[in-house]
């Protein structure tokens, strides 16, 4: 049977609740970040540049615009007459059908996806993180260590170990104890929600986890601990490059501004590991003879007539004159009067901040989307 | 619904470029921060829904190719109709300021005779323009007359060298005229039947050498050929002076607009470059930027392309900077157009003029 050495399984279906207005309308991998991207596309970037070209994207919450964006994944060259991206929601069979109940759950429900391709491993992805990560890297480990499961792990400051789920390894690397955000951390190793799992051993392991009416149906908190107490060779791959949970409003405002910086941790401009976007058909962007923008990341279809200094501007961003825009990030095709004047705020998509408004403070994070706002 | 398929002659070129067209048709120039001048032609048809396209090359083609590829971009890539790439038989001549030769249409009939379309809407790919065809193909349709030529009235006082179109009052074209100046300009666009076309190129198969609007133009007592007004604007680029004031147009939000429309955009090979970013210290006025570039210094009245790079102190005014271009820290330039990747040494100063815009030839370092 033919074979592919490894199948992404990227996890797109949470509603990103701590997203707030943001992911009102759409799922959290769909959330602008950066200007042009979609924060999927970081994880699917550094599957096309880690060599992966079959990548199953598990859909739940508000999916429209995620497909939508996803098409036939020509844009990350991942139309691929064997492979590619395949959209994969929640479905029904002869004996009904339900809703994915967890992470683990929603591999469960495509096992038959993933062995139509009859890999030998299965990469596991979130798509709400920031990284550029060469997962061939990790996969090699995996081989090395014949391990059942590697676990992407990242240092983190052990004062902060608590909001992580954290390994606890030996000198090989041998995780021996999986804590999910532990009061009292034994080791500053968080993992990242990053798995290779040996096909065959995951598969055991979701129909077994299934038949267990008590499971949560959840990685972190049944699948690992599981295959941890069987025994099974359990290692912890520390990944040493940037890496940024974005998945609250403080961090993705944070990690966006960072991009601003002389020399950002993060290189978009990185043409050796390209990120890829689908967001791509707008003519350049206008700068107005009374328009002035320092500092700042602009996106093409911008027009911008108005004062615009730290702000990162997505495609089809309109600020009109006399406005004056700081420290903020405006997402697509949405739009600040005449006058107004805004600070710390992320506009969300196609929102539009009327004339003469005045949005934002300097203690708080504002969010506006049509018809609401928020502060955090 | 009858069909329409299009022809898009790319092979034609002037000699008002100088090293802008050295290894390249004008149908590649690079124009507007992302696009090349055919992108406008290209565009034009698929948003006005005709989904077959066959595009003439020139003798160089490696830029054609590399940017229309399969036609992906333009929604071309397909199993029903698609791009097709035809031979132009110029290979080898500079034809200056030729529209449509016959012998080109004679030499890819097959295309033609494919079956596939009833109106072939032929275009050059040197205006820039957004218009939708679909009017013009309608009354074509509705009127039943074998050609209906494109055309715009001049502004006053404005002078390029091209067809000029005698029209009755019903829009009939009773005369054509090769000239400088003239009141109904013909805009290298028109619409014909396509068994006519096909009849007119057994007909005339012994004049393959001359211009299909030549023979038009000495046959209208037995053709009849209705005209097609566009009001819109229209950028030329038959040399450098109206390369440059066309770019420059762009800055003008009116013609952003209907160049530029959100329901009829214009597509273009797609690049995926990261945003542009402006460091600490850039100043830019009235300018049209895009993705990929990076500026440290002054940029005003200019049209930018992608991955420019202008660095801390340096000012560009009233400029075209091609993709990749690197003005160093304290170059001053006004008036240049740069092909792609020129390097301007720090320091260095270079000023042309409206008229006589400066233009560095492709790779140069300067």
């Amino acid at each position: 049977m033919r074979k592919k050495e490894c199948v992404a399984m990227l996890l797109a279906g949470g509603q990103g609740s701590r997203l707030g207005i943001l992911t009102q309308e759409i799922a959290k991998p769909a959330v602008s970040f950066g200007g042009k991207y979609r924060m999927i596309d970081f994880s699917l970037s550094n599957c096309v540049n880690s060599g992966i070209d079959t990548v199953g994207v598990l859909i739940q919450y508000k999916p429209f615009l995620l497909n939508k964006y996803l098409g036939t994944g020509a844009a990350w060259d991942l139309d691929a007459s064997w492979g590619g991206v395949h959209i994969l929601p929640p479905y029904a069979t002869q004996t009904g059908g339900e809703w994915y109940q967890g992470t683990a759950d929603a591999i469960y429900h495509n096992i038959d996806f993933i062995d139509s391709y009859n890999p030998e491993y299965v990469l596991i992805l979130s798509g709400d993180h920031l990284y550029q990560m060469d997962y061939n890297l990790m996969l090699d480990f995996h081989k090395l260590m014949g391990a059942d499961l590697t676990v992407a792990v990242k240092t983190v400051p052990l004062e902060e170990a608590s909001r992580f789920g954290i390994m606890t390894v030996n000198d090989d690397m041998r995780i021996v104890k999986f804590t999910e955000k532990p009061k009292e951390p034994d080791s500053d190793l968080a993992s990242m929600g990053i798995y290779i799992f040996t096909w065959s051993v995951l598969r055991q392991a979701l129909l077994r986890d299934h038949d267990d009416p008590q499971s949560d149906r959840d990685f972190g908190k049944n699948i690992i601990p599981g295959l941890l107490g069987e025994g099974k060779n359990l290692f912890a791959y520390v990944f040493s490059g940037y890496w940024k949970d974005v998945g609250t409003i403080p961090s993705y405002y944070a990690t966006q501004m960072e991009l601003l910086e002389a020399n950002p941790e993060f290189r978009l401009f990185d043409t050796r590991r390209r990120i890829f976007s689908n967001l791509n058909e707008h003519p350049p962007h206008f700068i107005g003879g009374e328009g002035c923008v320092e500092r700042s990341l602009v996106c093409n279809g911008c027009r911008i007539y108005g004062q615009v200094k730290d702000c990162i501007l997505s495609p089809g961003v309109t600020v009109e004159a006399g406005a004056v825009v700081t420290d903020s990030i405006l997402l697509p095709e949405s739009s600040v009067g005449a006058g107004a004047v805004i600070t710390r705020t992320i506009v969300n998509e196609g929102a539009a901040v009327g004339a003469g408004a005045r949005i934002g403070r300097e203690d708080k994070i504002t969010v506006v989307g049509d018809g609401s706002t928020m502060e955090v | 619904m009858n069909r329409t398929i299009g022809l898009l002659t790319a092979n034609y070129s002037t000699s008002g470029f100088g090293t802008l067209t050295e290894k390249r048709p004008p149908a590649c120039i690079p124009f507007g921060g992302r696009y090349r001048l055919m992108d406008f032609a290209l565009s034009n048809m698929v948003n006005s829904r005709i989904s077959t396209v066959g595009l003439v090359t020139p003798y160089y083609y490696r830029s054609i190719m590399d940017h229309v590829g399969a036609g992906k971009e333009w929604g071309l890539d397909k199993k029903e109709g698609g791009l097709f790439i035809l031979p132009g038989t110029v290979f080898g001549l500079k034809e200056e300021n030729a529209h449509l030769l016959l012998r080109d249409i004679i030499h890819n009939s097959n295309y033609l005779a494919r079956g596939d379309g009833d109106y072939i809407l032929v275009s050059g790919c040197s205006l820039v323009y957004n218009m939708d065809y679909q009017p013009m193909i309608a009354k074509h349709e509705l009127q039943g007359w074998p050609i209906t030529i494109l055309y715009r009235k001049t502004k006053h006082g404005e002078k390029h060298r091209g067809y000029y179109l005698t029209l009755d009052e019903n829009g009939t074209v009773t005369g054509i005229q090769q000239g400088k100046e003239g009141e109904n300009l013909f805009m290298d666009c028109f619409l014909i039947d396509k068994s006519f076309l096909l009849r007119f190129m057994r007909d005339f198969r012994a004049l393959g050498y001359m211009d299909f609007m030549d023979i038009v133009r000495q046959n209208l007592d037995m053709i009849k050929v209705n005209s097609w007004r566009f009001d819109g604007y229209v950028g030329y680029t038959d040399g450098l002076e109206d390369y440059m004031r066309s770019s420059l147009d762009l800055l003008n939000p009116e013609v952003q607009q209907e160049l530029f429309p959100a329901d009829r955009q214009i597509r273009t090979k797609i690049h995926d470059t990261p945003p542009a970013s402006y460091v600490p210290g850039s100043v830019v006025k009235n300018s049209m930027m895009t993705a990929g570039s990076v500026i440290e210094g002054t940029v005003e009245n200019s049209i930018i392309f992608r991955n420019v790079r202008v660095e801390k102190g340096a000012v560009v005014r009233n400029c075209v900077l091609m993709e990749k271009c690197v003005i160093k820290a304290g170059a001053w330039l006004e008036y240049v157009v740069c092909d792609k990747n020129v390097t301007i040494s720090p320091s260095t100063c270079i000023t042309g003029s409206p008229e006589h815009p400066c233009v560095l030839a492709k790779d140069a370092v300067i």
